[in-house]
């Protein structure tokens, strides 16, 4: 293969250079000028204008006008490139005049990538970063960005906790768990600036792009509180252009996917009956008898609505971008009174002041509205264990006070749904900058970056007499006041320069970040009256007032250097010093520094005959990130005992935190190899990373004998690893004038595992951690199915049982169950997860089908536990195939008392394939567009969550909790137009 | 070029004055209290005895303060011995009922006990601790007495881990993050008891014999505790020494007459004490020596005492004729659960005459009071159709079972707010936590191991005179005799465990009392397994189980 000799390609360039350069100097100077625009004929701005071959270049301004020097001769082709466009080579006729047109291109669009301080044309990143699917932020029912992200994306794993209108209750991970107890949240940076909110408080309508940061040196700029990964967040800016008015929206339904099977009405009768004979009280007995079965779970379930309703303006002129939105979500979830509603506005405007100084500022209100209680999932009165033997009415259809007559612990789970609440945050997120040009040093600007975070939330929650909380209370209030503030202050001076093949940039910067938190709440009980709720309690007879405060200060110093040749060979060097005041005296400040190198191997000349592969880069990296912990864990700090005097409250305290003088930075480092890659015309582009992370001196809370009083201390510990591979893939299966399907794929896999703890090779099994294992990992008695009739069952390893007991697996084999037969149940680290997205388009119908799944997990299921019926069968529980004489099966041990007393747990696969979305979208083009004057119009229908396959037996095998507000499935029809 | 240079003047100033200040970074702590902050003046340690008193008090709570109405904290003590067992069952009571395989390191009664206790102790070293340090406000008087009350609970709290567990781990510092261990070891109980002697000894020097205040320690609990530590280490004559001590306090005097809120109406001298309004010594209460703080509606108040809780039987659950005749009420001394009952060897211990097994101290029978749950058929004993106000008596004859709610209760924690609030879970009343009459028990063991059997009759006549029954002769006295005066005199108060295994006779009088349990206790079952996360925590050196488990 001679074409491949870089060496010989490279001289021949040389030689045909200084061949060239005489005639150059004999030529005559000329000027090209012209306007760049779109299809639409809008001005297209900073548009690369270059002579193909040559160093001659100049860019367009807002107008889309441009002026070009250059030596002109025969045969020059002008190049005009510009981010999100196809590129296009013309050669200038003989005029001085060229007007061109550029047609947009979105995949092209993606080229762009936000790193942090900055954007990079993605053939430039030298990181392993990777943005979201634009598909998955459009038309699709998201209440918030994490929704969006979930399956989307290698590498990021985001797990729903549980169901609700709100949609919040998810957790994200990116590259596996690496702390054991330190912050797990990744950081989350809006526009620029660290944002501490809630993800609730961002509507995703408003998000231009997402991008997420994985390895070493891209989270390298973010140092201290990058190592769980950085999710960069922009939200949409103006276009410059005529004002576009664009309507969004959509209306749909919801209904619970799937509930648990739990036992109802007489399945519930004969189990109690069998279990405890005696314990059938009279009403139940009465229940029973009349064949009246309350099905908790239906009453507190409801067919849900959602709507969503968003106004954007973009626009601006020469000198001033704007764009504007406002919208308003509104979600009444399936849970009976649990409701969302969301009212933001953004205003996001760059103005450029002089040619040498630019304001801008993004700027979002939002108002969240969570009134209302929804009623008992999970605990004492959930409704997915609420005995269905009792009554929720009484004669008069009001809720009963005590639905078990006999047993007035019971409240009616229901109850909540009468409490008084009010629910509200306002939050203000604002970032504004300065950006100033020095003319003085070509290529060197500073930005004054600034962000204040202000949010106020406001609960206060009543419970009338006509309650049973309320009525053992006299009436019962709860208040909370908080208020957030955070603020941070960025100085970033940034230079980039070409000097021929080379190019260099270089960012530095100094940072100060304050997160602070306050407090007050209140408590109050025996109220004369349910009249004034929350305004009664001034009369009340107990009132308790409690405040707190946490805050937290970050100091950074941060250095950046990117280095390019010739757009084949890049690095970029970073080093980043934070200071953080959660931190003891003397190790407040840590050094995390990073390295990556790029190559674009298709730009190497011995590759100009590959024609196969069009793009192909290899990236390496490594470096070291940090993790925070919250603020005071260094303190020894006292708890609250408080005892009276007579009728006199005595302030008592004791201590229940060590305090730990040698706190410092949780380190992560990672080695990341990369590559990039796209090939048969870019039908197929992707890219491929291998990682191996090691982090060390975590932050743990570790727990300790209790015989020091005090059972946990907050302590660096220990070495962890995460090893994975990651594939993201984006084909074009097929495409014809009229029909394409594309498909966007991800794959992550990822091996987590303790390598040091206390650097003597033992394990911590108070702690639950082992060497070599993961970090979460379940330990216990392993179920080992069930002592049969046949079975010698007085004497075995865990001691006189009956036929029907579970069994313990003895593990250690010396014919006796104790502490030593605990080991690791279950396999709670998935063998890899997947997310597929597949689009159909055929003229202007287009079908999206949006999968994603978790393989090679099993779980204990917590619900396949007979215990927590209670003494007296006081719950219900999940359908189980139960052994009996008769049925010898070692599926489930017998319905008797204290069947397994050491709990071992049953495991259960907890993989999942779930369909997530199927949409399908009728974009209107053409006549219908010029007749109303539109300029788009769209119309979809939309159905989520409408299939999971699973072989789980609880509600859904990816909620952490099993007694939570189930999974909804929606659909919806919705609308986009634009003016 | 002017603006420029302003441009660089202000972005260095901007550099300048937000990086130049080294005390950034310092923690703003104003919303942390910590021990240094704390234990700076004499106010600061009061209020460290505060918190050793509230931990107290969670003898009678939940084992979690997150869950404070369920799993009582003493239960072990109190169950699974010959006169009380686990009624209506939980997880909880099972162990103490069936024992077996449910007695396991893992049982979180056991984790929970153990923590609270050595949380209590850490409390107590950080305030003997830092009383060394000087500069405080107090006089050397104060500080004795601030010393003595925190010397005294960490030997209470070691008193329990003895006998519960035997030989334990002693601390006597308090405990730092810069010095933690995975290599605890166990103190034999010899030791122990050495270190609790101390506590006591000097608690028994600075604290007055008659406090202040009702929540205080006063000098008869130290010398009661020494006199019982003695009987456990044998040194008999110390303990009749001990025990005197407070029985001739002229300050510390048995209750024999009515007295107090329920005066005008019948009772007994026996049962007045453990009224609401009573229980303390400025309320009368002449032989309160420890009295627990309880106040509804006020802030430290509610310490979520459960002793109604668990002691009061599910009444309301009582079934006659298809129906629930009886439902929950003030009269009824409030709403329990009936977790914990006598056995039929405790209720059947009384004589005829004896105040403390009269129906002022156990609830024998209740009155038809719930007009929706009047049983059909006739009442045997009017021969008339039943109706409200018909007395239920209650079955004392057959053997405890399971479940069980025609069975009596203990009416020594009854309490219940006025209706409507007389169905709340909690209790609000102050309660009796030690008394004299405890003491006069702890002085007739010692005469008796003496061989003063008349001393030992004396003692117990005391309180069986108080009682109205039959005075015991010197020739009854057996220990025997004495642990069923004890049950007699303090079913539900003392730590019964205790007592039995002091005298070496638990596993003899479980087997023949407890009908539940008899068949399920074995040898192993006299001291518990030391809790698996204590055993898990011990990382570096193995510590070693007790024998069987």
């Amino acid at each position: 293969m001679p074409n491949c000799n870089p060496s010989k390609k490279t001289l021949k360039a040389i030689l045909c250079w200084l061949f060239l350069l005489p005639l150059y100097v004999f030529a005559q100077p000329t000027a090209i000028t012209g306007k760049v625009t779109d299809l639409e004929g809008n001005p297209v701005q900073s548009v690369s204008v270059t002579v193909k071959g040559t160093t001659a270049g100049t860019t367009t301004n807002a107008e889309g006008i441009f002026k070009l020097s250059y030596t002109k001769k025969t045969g020059d082709i002008l190049v005009f490139s510009y981010i999100g466009f196809t590129t296009r080579e013309i050669v200038p006729g003989t005029g001085n005049t060229l007007n061109v047109r550029l047609e947009r291109n979105e995949q092209l669009a993606n080229d762009v990538v936000v790193v942090g301080y900055g954007t990079q044309r993605r053939k430039d990143v030298t990181g392993s970063v990777v943005s979201l699917d634009k598909k998955r932020l459009e038309n699709m029912p998201n209440s918030n960005f994490m929704q969006a992200l979930q399956g989307a994306v290698p590498g990021v794993s985001i797990s729903t906790n549980g169901g609700g209108a709100e949609g919040n209750s998810v957790s994200i991970q990116i590259r596996g768990q690496k702390s054991i107890n330190g912050n797990k949240d990744v950081l989350i940076i809006l526009d620029g600036i660290p944002y501490n909110g809630s993800i609730s408080d961002i509507n995703p309508t408003d998000i231009a792009t997402v991008d997420v940061l994985k390895d070493a040196s891209a989270l390298a700029i973010y140092g201290a509180k990058s190592a769980n990964g950085v999710i960069l967040i922009t939200t949409k800016k103006g276009s410059g252009g005529k004002a576009v008015i664009s309507y969004d929206g959509y209306y749909g339904t919801q209904k619970y996917a799937h509930l648990p099977p739990v036992l109802m009405g007489d399945d519930f009768y004969n189990f109690k009956v069998t279990r405890e004979p005696n314990s059938v009280t009279f009403s139940e007995k009465a229940l029973y008898n009349a064949k009246t079965y309350t099905n908790w779970l239906d009453l507190a379930t409801r067919t849900g609505q959602s709507a969503q309703h968003t106004i954007g303006v973009r626009g601006g002129s020469s000198n001033v971008k704007y764009f504007a939105s406002l919208s308003y979500l509104d979600t009444k979830g399936i849970a009976l009174n649990d409701r969302f509603k969301r009212m933001s506005s953004r205003v996001n405007i760059e103005i450029n002041l002089t040619n040498w100084l630019t304001y801008g500022t993004n700027t979002q209100l939002s108002y969240n509205n969570r009134d209302g209680v929804a009623p008992t999932f999970s605990g004492d009165y959930g409704v997915y264990t609420f005995n269905p033997l009792t009554t929720p009415y009484d004669s008069a259809g009001k809720l009963t006070i005590y639905p078990w007559p006999e047993d007035t612990f019971f409240e009616n789970p229901l109850a909540a749904t009468l409490a008084a609440n009010r629910d509200n945050t306002y939050k203000i997120f604002t970032t504004n900058y300065l950006q100033v040009k020095f003319p003085f040093v070509k290529g060197l600007s500073y930005r004054l970056n600034t962000g204040i975070e202000y949010q106020g939330r406001d609960i206060a929650t009543y419970y009338g007499r006509n309650t049973r909380t309320g009525l053992l209370a006299g009436g019962r209030l709860t208040q909370s006041n908080s208020v957030t503030k955070n603020y941070t202050i960025e100085n970033i001076l940034q230079f980039d320069r070409s000097f021929g093949k080379h190019s260099v940039g270089f960012t530095g910067l100094y940072s100060y970040q304050e997160d602070a938190a306050t407090s007050n709440s209140l408590t109050a009980v025996s109220f004369p009256n349910d009249i004034l709720t929350f305004y009664g309690a001034n009369v009340a007879l107990l009132v308790t007032p409690s405040a707190s405060l946490q805050k937290q200060t970050t100091i950074s110093q941060m250095a950046r250097i990117n280095y390019n040749y010739d757009s084949r060979y890049l690095l970029t060097v970073t080093g980043r010093n934070d200071g953080n005041s959660a931190f003891a005296q003397e190790h407040k400040w840590a050094f995390f520094p990073s390295v990556a190198f790029g190559w674009n191997i298709s730009n190497e000349k011995f590759f100009d005959n590959v024609k196969a592969i069009n793009n192909l880069k290899l990236r390496v990296s490594y470096g070291s990130n940090g993790n925070i912990l919250t603020p005071y864990q260094t303190l020894a700090r006292l708890s609250t005992r408080t005892y009276i005097d007579g009728t006199i409250t005595a302030a008592g305290y004791v201590p229940t935190s060590f305090s730990n003088p040698f706190l410092k930075w949780e380190t992560t480092t990672t080695t990341n190899i990369g590559l990039d890659f796209s090939a048969l015309k870019n039908r197929i582009s992707g890219t491929v990373d291998y990682y191996d992370q090691t982090t060390h001196d975590l932050l743990l809370d570790r727990s300790v004998s209790s015989v020091q009083g005090i059972t946990s201390i907050t302590q660096n510990i220990g070495k962890t690893g995460n090893k994975g591979f990651e594939l993201g893939l984006t084909t074009v299966n097929f495409q014809t004038k009229n029909f394409t399907w594309t498909t966007n794929a991800n794959l992550t896999i990822n091996r987590n595992r303790i390598i040091d703890l206390y650097g003597d090779g033992t394990n911590d099994t108070a702690n639950q951690w082992f060497l070599g294992k993961p970090i979460d990992v379940r330990f216990g008695y392993a179920y080992d199915g069930v002592w049969q009739l046949k079975d010698d069952t007085a004497h075995t390893p865990q001691g006189v049982v009956r036929p029907g007991y579970a069994k313990v697996k003895d593990i250690n084999g010396d014919g006796i169950i104790n502490g030593f037969d605990r080991t690791i149940i279950g396999n709670i680290q998935p063998d890899f997860t997947w997310g597929l997205g597949n689009t159909f388009k055929y003229q202007n119908l287009s079908l999206y089908v949006f999968a994603y799944g978790v393989q090679g997990r099993h779980e204990v299921n917590t619900q396949l536990s007979d215990n927590n019926v209670n003494s007296g069968v006081r719950y219900t529980t999940l359908v189980k195939n139960w052994w009996t004489p008769t049925n010898p099966t070692n599926d489930f041990y017998a319905n008797v008392l204290n069947a397994n007393p050491k709990g071992a747990g049953i495991v259960e696969s907890s993989s999942f394939v779930r369909i997530r979305d199927i949409s399908l979208t009728y974009e209107f083009k053409g006549r219908v567009l010029d007749k109303t004057g539109l300029s788009r119009l769209n119309v979809y229908v939309q159905t989520r969550n409408p299939f999971t396959i699973t072989k789980w037996s609880g509600l859904d095998p990816e909620f952490s909790s099993q007694t939570t507000v189930p999974l909804q499935r929606e659909f919806l029809v919705g609308l986009n137009v634009s003016l | 070029m002017k603006i420029y240079s302003k441009i660089i003047l202000a972005i260095a100033f901007i550099v300048v004055a937000s990086g130049c200040k080294k005390t950034r970074l310092n923690e703003d702590v104003s919303g942390v209290l910590t021990a240094d902050l704390l234990f700076q003046t004499k106010a600061g340690f009061e209020n460290a005895l505060n918190g050793l008193y509230a931990e107290v008090r969670r003898y009678r709570s939940g084992n979690t303060i997150g869950d404070p109405i369920n799993n009582i904290m003493n239960i072990q003590a109190v169950i699974g011995v010959d006169n009380a067992y686990g009624n209506w069952r939980d997880p909880q009571t099972d162990v103490f009922n069936l024992w077996g395989t449910l007695n396991l390191p893992g049982f979180s009664q056991y984790t929970r006990v153990f923590a609270w206790l050595y949380e209590t102790i850490n409390a107590a070293n950080t305030i003997v601790d830092r009383s060394a340090k000087g500069g405080i406000d107090w006089t050397d008087a104060d500080k004795n007495r601030i010393v003595a009350e925190a010397r005294c609970i960490r030997a209470w709290c070691y008193r329990h881990l003895v006998y519960l567990w035997g030989d334990v781990p002693l601390t006597l510092t308090e405990s730092r993050g810069d010095n933690i261990k995975t290599d605890w070891q166990r103190t034999p109980k010899a030791e122990v008891r050495k270190a609790m002697e101390d506590d006591w000894i000097f608690a028994a020097q600075y604290l007055p014999d008659v406090a202040t205040s009702d929540a205080r320690l006063i000098k008869g609990i130290p010398q009661h505790f020494l006199a019982e530590l003695y009987l456990a280490t044998g040194d008999y004559a110390k303990a009749k020494v001990e025990a005197t001590k407070v029985t001739t306090n002229p300050a510390y005097k048995i209750v024999t007459a009515r007295y107090g809120v329920n005066k005008a109406f019948p009772g007994t001298p026996f049962t007045d004490m453990f009224l609401d309004g009573n229980s303390k010594r400025s309320q009368g209460n002449t032989e309160a020596l420890w009295v627990i703080q309880n106040e509804l509606l006020v802030v430290g108040g509610e310490g979520n005492t459960i002793m109604r809780r668990y002691w009061q039987n599910r009444y309301y659950s009582l079934a006659v004729g298809g129906k629930n005749p009886i439902s929950v009420s003030a009269e009824n001394g409030g709403r329990g659960i009936g977790r914990l009952s006598p056995t039929r060897f405790a209720l059947n211990l009384y004589a005829a005459n004896d105040d403390r097994g009269s129906s002022f101290a156990f609830r024998l029978f209740y009155l038809i009071n719930n007009a929706n749950g009047i049983p059909s058929g006739t009442n045997p004993r009017t021969n008339a159709p039943y109706k409200l106000g018909d007395t239920i008596f209650l079955n004392t004859t057959s053997n405890e079972t399971l479940s069980q709610a025609n069975w009596p209760s203990v009416r020594k924690w009854d309490y219940a707010q006025p209706a409507p609030l007389d169905i709340v879970d909690r209790e609000y009343n102050d309660q009796v936590f030690l008394r004299l009459a405890e003491t006069y028990l702890v002085l007739a063991e010692a005469n008796f191991r003496l061989g003063d059997l008349q001393g030992a009759a004396d003692a117990i006549n005391v309180l069986r005179i108080r009682a109205k029954a039959t005075p015991a002769t010197a020739a009854q006295i057996t220990i025997d005799y004495i642990l069923d005066e004890r049950s007699r005199e303090l079913f539900s108060e003392e730590d019964r465990r205790y007592a039995l295994l002091r005298t070496g006779k638990w596993l003899e009088r479980t087997r023949l009392y407890n009908k539940t349990a008899s068949t399920k206790i074995v040898d192993r079952d006299t001291l518990f397994p030391i809790p698996q996360d204590v055993i898990d925590a011990n990382r570096t050196k193995p510590m070693t189980q007790n024998p069987g488990y």
